[in-house]
């Protein structure tokens, strides 16, 4: 079929359904619809909801399951996985270790570098004519030979990393 | 008149798709009349109450495929009790003994108990498809039933469904001999299936061609899957929580990349979102995306896939696009025909979502867009003019502010010249939800311009009666008038009673409506339903005639109040 879902209105359309306790309402019939939506006067009796904010289960108009999705979301952490690789620079004996996963691209990467290491850090995009006190970033790869940070699209080289060096610039 | 046989008639008549087509040519004479209905196999009912199965039955005794709504659209959003209607049950009853022949169910905003689900599955030899949308009241033992006993099951599509999940293996009941399916959807359940089963399920029905995945499907049973049934059209990815580098995420690339035909992805409940380049080698044939049941991707990540995707014509995402994102969509999907914003902070004042300019950039980069339901923290009259002019074919324009009453954040006025904007250029437009700060102007506007509206939803708006009487007096084609939080009452109510017989229904919750007034309505207007929703806790025993209706749901009908109606409902 691979027709798509959610087509005109005159078919049925995909919508929400009431999953949540029923929205009795508490409150008196005196109370405004400010305090009904427990928005500025915490006197008000707010409906049922599943949250510290008092958030009121009729109001954004978003349907059970989306509420509870992102209620789900804001209650635990994303698991992430991260990925962590040896950093050396060259002429100094201890590493460091940075979760490459952390970064988005080769930009972010090199700033962190450049603040870890506290150099001015090199890649392929940005290799001048070498500078005494500039760094070359380089990584060891899958096939165990050293490269030149920068040459592949960034989500190939996280395929492929294995650790990394700041070398001297002059010796690139 | 000339004369046909009806034989021609009807093979006239097949030729007519549309309900509504079907319905005037049956309108011409007698003859018509008669060989449309013996001709009729897929009849549409909006309202469940309208007519009881048993007039269906006898109009239409060759019903193959039929659809019905239930619940008023505002159950959605927890305004009416679990117990109010919309049962499904006696429905399946009548037409096990009239349609033997039925192959098609589709509901939505039903009541469903497994007891249904297994009366369906015994009673139609040759059923087909069942389509359960935003429905209620049945677990995986239903499902099991439907499994097991419908032999030439072609599409099981459960959509946001409350189903309480037995864990019960349901999957596995497929017969072996089970090679139909084109559609299955169980991406709204939450419980496990059996993953063996779904990968043998799959690997044996070669024309499946849409295939929703829950959150307890991972990465890797997806990968073999899709290595199962390249010819996929439509794909709801379970979960997708893989480690980048490591072998599974390479062959889940691959598996895409084998995937030439996938046209429309959803789902990724848990998602990894440095795993989402995966997805990259089939977005650029992607015509619908939806992404907003996927919190864990955030703007960044969204915006490189959305770069990948320029066939866009379908968009839905969360607002953590933020204006950025949309001004990426802008300038890459120039397909674009419908968009959702779905707030991703559902709290008023929470995180900036999405503004105005998000808005306006997507107005202005992609013209074809027709459709819109969008999430925002504020918005200005000038935006709403602008996005107007660059966009005049809007069909549905559903704009939600979540802080209720806010006005133009830059000019402090209500939206009124800005909603004004939007039906004075949308002539085509169907399907109109307003929000924000919003005075009798606005609805006089919508008298006077909006001509082909079919669905007005209105909260916290308007000054007085006036309001709502400029949008009955002057919205010709109004079926669907859903008010809620507006200070409209009796008078409003009771000028043009006439006008609700015209219409599918009225929905009116939180307004200054009497009981008086609803006895008024129901006493002149013998063939509406006038239900009065009361609070199941604060029944009292003898309600003043003037105390005001918390939920009051109008609806014309053939036959009379309900039977089924619960004790906290009252039908005047």
């Amino acid at each position: 079929m691979g027709r798509p879902s959610n087509s005109s209105s005159s078919s049925i359309d995909s919508s929400s359904h009431p999953s949540l306790s029923s929205a009795s309402s508490l409150c008196k019939r005196d109370l405004s619809t400010d305090l009904r939506l427990g928005l500025s006067i915490s006197t008000s009796q707010p409906q049922h909801s599943s949250n510290s904010r008092d958030q009121p289960a009729d109001w954004p108009p978003i349907k059970p399951l989306l509420r509870s999705t992102l209620a789900e979301n804001g209650n635990h952490r994303q698991h992430q996985a991260t990925f962590f690789v040896k950093v050396y620079m060259e002429g100094v004996p201890i590493g460091r270790k940075l979760d490459l996963f952390a970064h988005d691209s080769y930009e972010g990467l090199i700033r962190t570098l450049g603040c870890m290491f506290r150099t001015t850090v090199l890649c392929s995009d940005f290799a001048q004519a070498s500078s005494s006190n500039s760094h070359v970033l380089t990584y060891e790869d899958k096939e165990g030979d050293w490269m030149m940070v920068g040459d592949v699209p960034w989500e190939m080289f996280l395929t492929t990393v294995k650790r990394l060096k700041i070398t001297r610039a002059d010796k690139c | 008149m000339m004369y046909f046989p009806e034989e021609v008639l009807e093979h006239v008549f097949d030729f007519l798709s549309s309900h509504r087509d079907r319905n005037a040519a049956s309108l011409v004479c007698k003859s018509w009349f008669k060989v449309e209905r013996w001709s009729r196999h897929k009849v549409f009912i909006g309202n469940c109450y309208a007519i009881t199965p048993e007039r269906l039955i006898k109009r239409f005794p060759k019903v193959r495929s039929l659809s019905l709504k239930g619940k008023p659209h505002f159950a959605d959003f927890n305004l009416v009790p679990h117990e109010w209607g919309g049962f499904v049950l006696p429905w399946i009853e009548a037409m096990a003994k009239s349609y033997p022949g039925l192959e098609e169910l589709r509901l939505k905003r039903m009541v469903v108990s497994d007891e249904s689900l297994e009366l369906l599955s015994r009673a139609f030899p040759n059923f087909k498809a069942l389509v359960l949308v935003s429905c209620e009241g049945f677990t995986t033992d239903g499902l099991a039933s439907i499994a097991a006993n419908c032999r030439f099951l072609r599409e099981l599509d459960l959509q946001e469904n409350d189903v309480d999940d037995h864990r019960g293996h349901w999957l596995c009941r497929f017969p072996d001999s089970c090679t139909s399916l084109v559609s299955l959807n169980f991406a709204c359940l939450k419980g496990e299936v059996n993953l063996g089963a779904l990968e043998r399920l799959v690997a044996r029905c070669p024309n499946l061609r849409s295939l929703r995945l829950n959150r307890s499907v991972p990465a890797e049973i997806l990968c073999k899957i899709l290595v199962k049934a390249p010819q996929l059209m439509d794909l709801g990815a379970g979960s997708c929580i893989l480690v980048p580098r490591s072998d599974s995420f390479t062959k889940l690339t691959s598996a895409f990349l084998n995937c030439a035909s996938v046209k429309s992805l959803s789902g990724f409940w848990e998602v990894t979102p440095r795993c989402l380049p995966a997805v990259y080698p089939i977005c650029s044939k992607l015509t619908s995306l939806n992404l907003s049941y996927a919190p864990a991707i955030q703007g960044n990540d969204l915006i490189k896939l959305i770069r990948h995707c320029q066939k866009l014509q379908r968009l839905w995402v969360l607002d953590c696009i933020g204006d950025k994102g949309l001004a990426v969509v802008a300038s890459t999907c120039k397909e674009l025909q419908e968009l959702r914003v779905f707030p991703s902070d559902p709290y008023v004042g929470g995180n900036a979502g999405v503004t105005e300019e998000g808005l306006v950039s997507v107005s202005i980069g992609c013209p074809k867009l027709h459709s819109l339901l969008y999430f925002c923290q504020q918005m200005t009259n000038a935006a709403l003019t602008t996005v107007a002019k660059n966009c005049p074919r809007f069909t549905r324009f559903r704009l939600c502010i979540l802080d209720p009453k806010r006005p133009d954040h830059m000019t402090s006025q209500p939206l009124d010249e800005g909603f004004g904007a939007i039906v004075q250029s949308c002539k085509d437009l169907r399907r109109l939800s307003l929000s924000g700060l919003l005075t009798d102007q606005v609805f006089l506007y919508i008298g006077m311009y909006a001509e082909r509206l079919e669905m007005l939803s209105i909260a916290f708006a308007g000054d007085s009666d006036k309001g709502m009487l400029y949008v009955l007096n002057g919205c010709k084609n109004l079926r669907k008038l859903e008010i809620r939080d507006c200070p409209f009452g009796d008078d409003a109510l009771l000028t043009d009673v006439g006008k609700y017989e015209t219409m599918r229904s009225l929905w009116m919750s939180s307004c200054d409506v009497t009981i008086r007034g609803c006895k008024v309505l129901a006493e002149k207007m013998p063939r509406l339903n006038v239900e009065i929703i009361n609070d199941k806790d604060l029944i009292e025993e003898t309600p003043d005639d003037n105390q005001k209706v918390e939920k009051m749901y109008v609806y014309r009908t053939l036959d009379g109040p309900r039977k089924d109606a619960p004790e906290f409902v009252w039908t005047m």
